[in-house]
Parts: C-alpha cells; sequence; structure tokens
C-alpha cells in the first residue's frame, strides 16, 4: 500500500513493471518534447501518446479525476489572459466591450495549456506506476547515495507523519476544551495552538530519529547490497537511448528551423 | 570473564549545564545478565543507556570522564553506527525510532540489517525471525504508521532484533504499551535472555523488574544508589525514598510484613500468607 506524497497505484501492466529509469526517461523526453515541439498538433500527439500510456496502465480515470480540477482552471486562466493581453494579439474573434478575445493569443495560450496538461500527464504517469523505494533502489544501484536514496524516501513520508503528529496534538487539545471542529474562523482559531508544538516536537523528533538511525547502523562504512533486483532488458536499454535521442534530434530541428 | 558493559568512576555531563547528570559510576555487567535499571525522573537512567551506547557524547556533545567500555571497545573512540554491530537500544518513543522511509513493516525491520551490508537473503531470514519473535508476522505488509502505538512499539523491537545484536539496551520499553501489550514484549525478552542476550532495561513498572530482572541498579540524581538482587535492592531505604517499591511490597508494609519486604508477587503471598 502506498501512503505519504507516494501516487502510486498498485498495477501489474507492463508500465507498472517496467525498470523506474525507463518511466524517468519516458517522463523526462515526454516533457522535453511537449516544451520544444513548436505546433500545437505535434504537442497534442504527445498528450494522445501519454493518455494511450495512462489508460494501458488502467489509470486513466483515476489521471482525469486529478488533472480537471487541475487543468481545467489552468487553461481557462491562460486562454483567457493570452488572448486578451497578447502583445502579438491582431486578429479579433469576439469583442467583448473595451476588450476583445484575439485568436493569436487564445492559440498560445491553449498551446501553453497543452504543454502544461502534457507535463502533467507525463509526471503522473511516472508517479501512478513507480513505487518511490523502487526508484530509489534503482538510482542506489546505479551509484546512488544511500544516504541521497534514505532523503528520496523520507521525504515522500513527511507529510503523513506529520498529519499523524498533527493529529495526536489536536486530539490532546480537544482534550483539553479547545474547539477544533465547526465552522471555518472557529477551525483556524485552533490552528495557531496547533503550530507551536507540532513544530517544536518535529524537531524533537528530527533529534531522537537522528539517534536511532545512528543506532540502526545508518551511515556505515559498509558496500551496499542490493536489496532486490529490479528486472531491467536490453529492449527497455534501448528505448531509453531512443527517446533521449529523439529529444535531441527534436531539439537540433527545432534550433535549425526544420520544425 | 570479560564484562560486556564496564564503567569506571564514569561522569557524563551535558553541554552547557553545570552538574553531571550521571556519575560517577561503577559498573560491571557480564554476559547474558538481565539487569533492571530504576530511579525517580532525571535519575540517569537515560543517560546511562545513551553512554553505555555511546550517544553521549557523540551525538549529544558535552564531556564524559572516566572509562565505559562495551565488549572491550571504549566507547569515545567507537562510532555509534560500528557500536550497532552488536549492541542495540531501543528508545522511549517508537514513532521517532522509524526510519520515516519505508512503506511496509517488513522493509522498515529490514532498514538496520540492510545498512550493515548484509546480503538480501540473510536479511529476509533476520525479518522473518524478528517478526515472529514480535508476533507481527500477519502486520508485516502495513504501513508503519498504521500501527498502534503497542504495534509501532514492538516493530521498534523488531527492528532492532533483526540486527540480533548482543546486548539490547532498553529504555522504558513498555511505556506505549497496554497490560497485554507489556506481557508480550516481556515474554519476547524473556526468551532473548534465555538465548544469552545481555538486557539493561530501564524501567518504571517495579513490579516487572522485580519478577523478572536478576540484577537491579537504582539510580538517583546520576549516582549508583544500591545494585543487587531485586529483594535486596528494593528494602534498601534510600531506594524506597526515591525509586519507590514494588506494589506488592507496599501491601506487605501496609499489613506489617517485614522487613525485608517481599518484592515480587509469589513473595508476597507467601509473606501475606505467613
Amino acid at each position: 500500500m502506498a501512503r505519504g506524497l507516494s501516487l502510486y497505484a498498485e498495477g501489474s501492466s507492463p508500465l507498472h513493471r517496467a525498470h523506474p529509469l525507463t518511466k524517468a526517461t519516458l517522463t523526462l523526453c515526454a516533457i522535453g518534447l511537449a516544451f520544444i515541439l513548436p505546433s500545437w498538433p505535434l504537442v497534442l500527439g504527445v498528450g494522445v501518446a501519454l493518455l494511450s500510456l495512462l489508460a494501458a496502465a488502467g489509470v486513466l480515470r483515476r489521471f482525469l479525476f486529478v488533472a480537471a480540477g487541475l487543468l481545467v482552471p489552468i487553461t481557462l486562466l491562460l486562454a483567457l489572459v493570452q488572448s486578451l493581453a497578447n502583445p502579438h494579439n491582431q486578429t479579433v474573434i469576439l469583442p467583448l466591450g473595451p476588450l476583445a478575445v484575439h485568436r493569436e493569443g487564445l492559440y498560445i495560450g491553449l498551446l501553453a495549456a497543452l504543454r502544461i496538461a502534457d507535463l502533467v500527464a507525463a509526471t503522473f504517469l511516472f508517479s501512478f506506476t513507480t513505487r518511490p523505494a523502487d526508484l530509489a533502489e534503482a538510482l542506489m544501484q546505479r551509484g546512488l547515495s544511500p544516504r541521497f536514496g534514505y532523503v528520496i524516501q523520507s521525504a515522500l513520508q513527511i507529510i503523513p507523519q506529520s498529519l499523524e503528529t498533527a493529529d495526536r496534538i489536536r486530539d490532546a487539545q480537544r482534550a483539553r476544551g479547545l474547539e477544533t471542529e465547526g465552522p471555518l474562523p472557529r477551525r483556524a482559531r485552533a490552528f495557531i495552538p496547533l503550530l507551536l508544538p507540532l513544530v517544536l516536537s518535529a524537531l524533537v523528533a528530527t533529534q531522537e530519529r537522528a539517534m536511532a538511525l545512528e543506532v540502526r547502523g545508518f551511515g556505515l562504512k559498509v558496500g551496499r547490497l542490493a536489496r532486490y533486483r529490479i528486472p531491467d532488458s536490453l529492449g527497455q536499454r534501448v528505448l531509453r537511448w531512443g527517446l533521449a535521442l529523439a529529444v535531441v534530434a527534436a531539439l537540433a530541428a527545432r534550433l535549425r528551423g526544420w520544425l | 570473564m570479560t564484562p560486556v558493559i564496564a564503567m569506571a568512576a564514569a561522569r557524563y555531563r551535558y553541554p552547557e549545564t553545570d552538574h553531571d547528570a550521571l556519575g560517577p559510576v561503577d559498573l560491571a555487567i557480564g554476559p547474558g545478565e538481565w539487569v533492571g535499571v530504576v530511579g525517580p525522573t532525571n535519575a540517569g537512567k537515560s543517560t546511562l543507556c545513551y553512554v553505555i551506547i555511546g550517544l553521549a557524547p557523540q551525538f549529544f556533545g558535552g564531556r564524559l570522564r572516566g572509562e565505559v567500555s562495551v565488549f572491550g571497545s571504549p566507547t569515545a573512540s567507537q562510532p555509534v553506527n560500528e557500536r550497532s554491530r552488536r549492541a542495540g537500544l531501543l528508545f522511549q518513543n517508537p514513532f521517532t525510532q522509524l526510519s520515516g522511509a519505508r512503506e511496509r513493516v517488513d522493509e522498515e525491520v529490514a532498514f538496520g540489517p540492510e545498512a550493515h551490508g548484509l546480503p538480501q537473503a540473510e536479511v529476509e531470514e533476520r525479518v522473518a525471525e524478528a517478526l515472529r519473535l514480535t508476533g507481527l508476522q500477519d502486520l508485516r505488509a502495513r504501513h508503519p504508521l498504521d500501527l498502534s502505538g503497542g504495534q509501532l512499539q514492538r516493530l521498534a523491537l523488531a527492528a532492532l532484533l533483526a540486527m540480533r545484536p548482543e546486548l539490547l539496551l532498553l529504555d522504558e520499553p513498555t511505556s506505549q504499551l497496554d497490560p497485554a501489550g507489556s506481557r508480550a514484549l516481556f515474554d519476547v525478552l524473556r526468551g532473548l535472555h534465555a538465548a544469552g542476550t545481555t538486557i539493561v532495561m530501564v524501567e518504571h513498572r517495579l513490579e516487572a523488574v522485580a519478577a523478572m530482572c536478576p540484577r537491579v541498579i537504582a539510580l538517583g540524581e546520576g549516582r549508583l544508589l544500591a545494585d543487587g538482587a531485586p529483594a535486596e535492592v528494593f528494602n534498601r531505604p534510600e531506594v524506597q525514598a526515591s525509586a519507590g517499591i514494588p506494589a506488592f511490597a507496599r501491601l506487605a508494609a501496609l499489613v506489617g510484613k517485614g522487613p525485608p519486604l517481599p518484592v515480587t508477587f509469589e513473595s508476597a503471598v507467601e509473606a501475606l500468607r505467613g
């Protein structure tokens, strides 16, 4: 089960089984292509490919649910601002009193929104199909320091741990008569006495955790052995290089003016 | 026989304080002993654990005088993570003992053995053993934060046991446990003691200390007040005045039995019948 900042959704699709570095490369290359490719059909093509992969991984519905709340307001905002105020605006398609919606700005706004949608889709594709522990393990097997691997994994657990502590403090304060539920102003007032103990307990916990890690042998100068084998294959290695070359080719083509 | 823990005129002072939190203490604990440590708040019980494991002064700073060695190595010269190969410390708060980086109970238990660079097959064997000893097998796939306080304490112990320490220091291990959880923990400790593990247990449940620990150390204001068998230590007036006495001894005193006061359930029953 995944908790914390991890968005990992259990599954057995080929994407779930793929090496984390393959998925990381795919994500970074998709984002790179979305921002390098100049025209909307190409950027849309990247988006369609990502949506197909999300569907193949069985997480399309989950993505659409999360993305709707995130991307619809961004798209509306970009389209509105750009179509009204972009300096390249020339062609009016909808007069609105003293303002006017312009074709050029609308195109630029929608293209920017499409690129952001690609970025979000690529990031979610990676997050939904990759356990953070697998990513850290794969990176450590490629030579990343175990200390840095620990930082990656522990950073993803900070939020649930803080929420756990906050719950305990809130329960203790409620037991002493503080009203922590009800209308927003009341909850806002209850937030202030929560904050100081939360910060202090976080500081104390950090010290105690540092001691506990020492006592558990963290930081020993030993050759770290792989926790488990993460399957990789020649096909995946070729795919990773192919994706990286595609980005380089797209960048070169863009700079040369071929696209 | 070389003692597991040897302290000679050991004193420790935390940074920016003007008095010793511990000492002078002379102490020798042999292999396979189970020693209970009792005393009031600020008696230096936790500090004793920190000094033995080496966190004081290596982590806290401050000043350690006298001699402290564990398995023959001076604590001042051996890093704490090196010492973790043979000695473990269970802290009071199990929540802060989690690595904070693992999403499953079994992965959390594996953290220490992996940090020691053990082969994966051995890590898995140790994890399975530690989970079995602490009764957490059925919870191995759970997220550590989904466990209750008692289960968390058992997880913290399992994480230590997976490193197979020859010396186990326990700082109030039952502070988060209900009576059933405490009994389960003590059962685990009995098994470890029978297998030869040296145990030093700071514990405020004096009845448990009197019942289980063949040797008891009483601390007061950082000094060693008494060191001996439970019946001897808990009958010392200075220990009774500072650390208190087990409930059975109090009961016997109320009905005029003793001195010496019986300190265990069995001896109290015998005294009350007599």
